[in-house]
């Protein structure tokens, strides 16, 4: 085992119950740390706030942690090109709070933040975590313009860069997004601004009817409304849509929603208080939580699969992805939600419950694997990240 | 690098007539000329061979043939390419993808399309428009511009500002890698396991594997539309008016800005009757009500900035002639002087009046004619330097302009290339958007998915061949630099 204290000095070195915890300053150290390890062999595991640990499968070994946590506060930030650059430790909702506070500039930054206030901006691009307002702003695929990184080895590199559009190499962004911290650390990240609507109104439509949802969600996908949020949240059989435009903007979607079904509006505090109680879905209750997502034609086949399984889904109604939490850790019932989303082409992922990991372990194409392996061989050759 | 010889190529050929059908294989000097080039036409390399397959499965025959004879190989759909990114080798092949045109399905229920990469970009959104729906991604060249480069690009537009690039409307592709094996990328449902490879193909010209088909995301047509140009005395006061409009909440679908010597060449193409300084296109699309309220603010920002004249396009038909104003810019700057290069540098849309003064002032120094078309709302600027190839040592002038343009771009910290991609003609100027560390990563990843490196050789990454010694990019193996080995 290597001198942990003696690679970024003992100050940088903690201990979390018997885990050494390694916090290096800057990209520099995360480099020094980083090259240190590839030549020792020491297997790190990067954390950002921890929340959404498990969404991976336990590692199977972890020398130490390599925390973000010192990595953290705003870059820079252009009101004007509506860009943001920040350290990939700092915690999403800082960031957040800091755009929406600067009243003169009415900005906000649309990464949803999955897993709390603690969650961190690397966290959210590690893990691809994304929420309600996905459905219109995507993924942090979608929001991310560049990223500075360090690779398992050391090298201290960047992709991208802080203007809105650019193809200038490979978009390598991309690639960490969804990584989960195993080809390199992220250590800062671009992103892009949107800016704050005049007015945001919430609808929703109560059906306990599978197909009745499928379609009013078909109805309103061809109708010309641009939400901002469409949830669906089963087997409570509630259809939130989220219309923010300007006012009279607003008014008109709303109004042709009201004549397509029957439905309630809410309370903007109300509206509000739904789309957090969406975003901290997938952390409710202690049974097994899987990701899935499905052709949009499957939606009503994925709520009968909900509801036949005893578990709750809240996602998003036209991608269609979302979280399914079973109310426990049973592997039968696991498997049934895992081959039935199987069965449709769906995807699935465990976000919590080692049975759900290895039932929902995926299995790439051949092809696929091999380059998968090349790129973990060129950017983590000793295989540092784990 | 591969070492490949002319009859590498030859043998290549030879075999390929067995798999595609000798009509589709060429190798006659004055046919092979057609493929000497794409859109970038001051570099010119004649192939060793072409080869037109006419499935995936011969696109991968034909890779693992080159992977055999270890021939470098570049794949190419309709050459519309302006970064000389389907430049072939010398001694290497071109696999032109024209045959593969067809559009496979269309997905109503889903909202998308799976395609060959020869159909043009245009034809998809032709073919999505009986059931109400369009593909977003709109080149200027959509007419011929295809898929497969659309992809290979990373293609955006003038309606990317809204609606972002190819990257946010391809679900899957099938691409054939450099040895010639098959892969699926990306997925028909959402959140897929795995590493985003799909994203890292897209945009990779052509240096990591070939397309031979694609799902593509289709969209709605907004529900109503509305585009004005706005007259301004000059371009500062237009890129005032750019500022003020985002500043305002309103993300347009396009924002658009001609100076006038890219007006007066539209005006040679169209019946426009615009006669300033710097045109600004605005485009609002989406709701109806929406739309009007944020046009109604739009219009007025534009007369507080300084417009003289907005024009409101009336109906789809005037909407089309200021399209086809702004996107005949390019080839009808062809009417002004007898050749001209297309720039495609990026700066922080803020920067824009100081960005355009320094490529005046460059032009001025050189004594050449600088033309601005652009896409101002995303800073993506297209100088167009003009230039008379028939005087010596004009066209070597208007190529050193043309990079101290970019360059410009980065030092105010943009970008290269915003949309034509980097290819040949820009690979010697990544370094100064780069670092060497950065570069050794791209280069990590493109020997991932081609450790021979016979996909498309030469183009995005700069090599002391093309561009001189370039400081810290080296290419050590990672093994390497983990201190499992060492070089001899």
């Amino acid at each position: 085992m290597a001198d942990l204290a003696g690679i970024l000095g003992a100050d940088r070195l903690t201990d979390e119950h018997g885990t050494p915890v390694l916090t290096p300053r800057d990209a520099a150290e995360v480099s020094t740390l980083l090259e240190a390890a590839t030549k020792t062999g020491l297997a790190l595991v990067v954390r950002g706030g921890g929340t959404k640990t498990s969404w991976r499968p336990p590692p199977v070994r972890c020398d130490a942690i390599l925390s973000t946590a010192a990595l953290a506060g705003i870059v820079d930030r252009q009101a004007g090109d509506m860009t943001l650059v920040a350290q990939a430790g700092t915690p999403l909702a800082a960031l957040q709070a800091d755009v929406t506070g600067d009243a003169t500039h009415r900005q906000r930054l649309m990464l949803d933040g999955v897993g709390g206030d603690a969650a961190t901006l690397g966290g959210i691009l590690a893990t691809r975590a994304a929420g309600p307002r996905r459905h219109r702003y995507g993924t942090p695929r979608d929001i991310v313009i560049g990223a500075r990184y360090v690779t398992g080895d050391g090298l201290v590199a960047k992709t991208g860069g802080t203007v809105v559009k650019n193809v200038a190499g490979y978009d390598l962004a991309k690639l960490l997004i969804g990584s989960q911290g195993s080809l390199a650390v992220i250590t800062e990240v671009s992103l892009k601004l949107h800016p704050v609507p005049d007015v945001a109104r919430t609808v929703v439509l109560q059906t306990t009817d599978a197909n009745a949802v499928a379609a009013f969600v078909a109805a309103v996908r061809t109708a010309p409304i641009t939400a901002t949020v469409f949830d669906v949240r089963w087997p409570e059989g509630i259809v939130a849509i989220r219309i923010e435009s300007t006012p009279d903007g607003a008014a008109a979607q709303i109004d042709l929603l009201h004549d397509l079904a029957a439905l309630e509006e809410l309370a903007p505090e109300a509206g509000d208080a739904l789309l957090e109680e969406h975003l901290g879905f997938p952390f409710n209750g202690s049974g097994a939580v899987l990701g899935v997502g499905v052709r949009p034609e499957h939606l009503a086949t994925l709520l009968t699969v909900v509801a036949a399984t005893g578990g709750q889904f809240v996602g998003r109604a036209t991608l269609v992805a979302g979280d399914i939490v079973l109310p426990d850790l049973d592997p039968e019932r696991i498997a049934r939600v895992v081959e039935a989303v199987r069965d449709l082409g769906g995807n699935v992922q465990a976000r919590r419950g080692d049975e759900a990991h290895l039932l929902a372990a995926p299995t790439p194409a051949p092809g696929v694997a091999t380059v998968e392996a090349a790129i973990k061989l060129q950017l983590d050759p000793a295989g540092v990240l784990v | 690098m591969a070492v490949a010889d002319t009859t590498s190529a030859l043998a290549v050929a030879a075999q390929a007539r067995d798999i595609v059908g000798p009509d589709w294989v060429v190798t006659d000097g004055a046919q092979l000329r057609v493929y000497e080039c794409d859109g970038l036409t001051n570099h010119r390399t004649v192939p060793g061979a072409v080869i037109l397959p006419g499935t995936t499965e011969q696109v991968a025959a034909i890779v693992r043939l080159c992977h055999e004879h270890r021939v470098p190989f570049v794949a190419r759909g309709a050459g519309s390419g302006l970064s000389g990114g389907a430049l072939p080798t010398e001694d290497g092949i071109v696999i032109g993808l024209s045959r593969l045109r067809e559009v496979l399905d269309i997905d109503v229920a889903n909202q998308r399309v799976r395609v060959q990469p020869g159909v043009t970009n245009l034809r998809v959104s032709e073919v999505a428009a009986p059931f109400g729906l369009y593909y977003a991604p709109d080149p200027s060249s959509q007419q011929v511009c295809t898929i497969g480069g659309n992809l290979a690009e990373n293609s955006g537009g003038a309606h990317c500002l809204k609606y972002g690039f190819t990257v946010n409307h391809v679900l899957t592709a099938t691409v054939v890698l450099s040895d010639g094996s098959i892969v699926e990328l990306g997925s028909e449902a959402p959140d897929a396991p795995g590493l985003d490879l799909l994203g890292v193909v897209i945009g990779s010209e052509g240096t990591v594997g070939i397309v031979t088909e694609a799902l593509l995301n289709l969209l709605p047509k907004p529900e109503h539309v509305e585009t004005l140009v706005a007259m301004f005395p000059s371009t500062e006061t237009a890129g005032d008016a750019v500022s003020a409009i985002i500043a305002e909440g309103v993300v347009p679908a396009a924002v658009e800005m001609m100076d006038r010597l890219a007006i007066d060449a539209a005006k040679t193409q169209t019946p426009i009757t615009w006669d300033t300084e710097a045109a600004l296109i605005v485009e609002l699309d989406g709701p109806a009500r929406e739309v009007r309220q944020q046009f109604e603010a739009v219009t007025a920002i534009c007369k507080r900035c300084g417009a003289d004249d907005v024009q409101v396009a009336a109906n789809p038909d005037e909407r089309l002639t200021i399209w086809r104003a702004r996107k005949s810019a390019f080839a009808a700057v062809g009417q002004l002087a007898p050749a001209y290069l297309v720039q495609d540098g990026v700066i922080p849309r803020t920067r824009l009046p100081e960005v355009l003064n320094g490529i005046r002032a460059l032009a001025d120094e050189a004594g050449l004619r600088v033309a601005n078309v652009f896409h101002a709302g995303d800073g993506n600027l297209h100088p167009l330097v003009l230039y008379d190839n028939a005087v010596e040592g004009e066209q070597a002038k208007a190529e050193a302009i043309a990079m101290r343009i970019v360059e410009l771009c980065v030092d105010f910290g943009g970008s290269i290339t915003g949309e034509h991609g980097v290819g040949i003609e820009k690979v010697c100027s990544m370094p100064k958007m780069f670092t060497g560390d950065d570069l050794t990563a791209f280069d990590r990843v493109r020997s991932a998915f081609d450790p021979v490196g016979l996909c498309n050789p030469g183009k995005l990454l700069p090599t002391p061949r093309l561009c001189g010694e370039v400081p810290g990019f080296y290419h050590a193996h990672p093994v390497e630099t983990a201190g499992l080995g060492e070089r001899m």
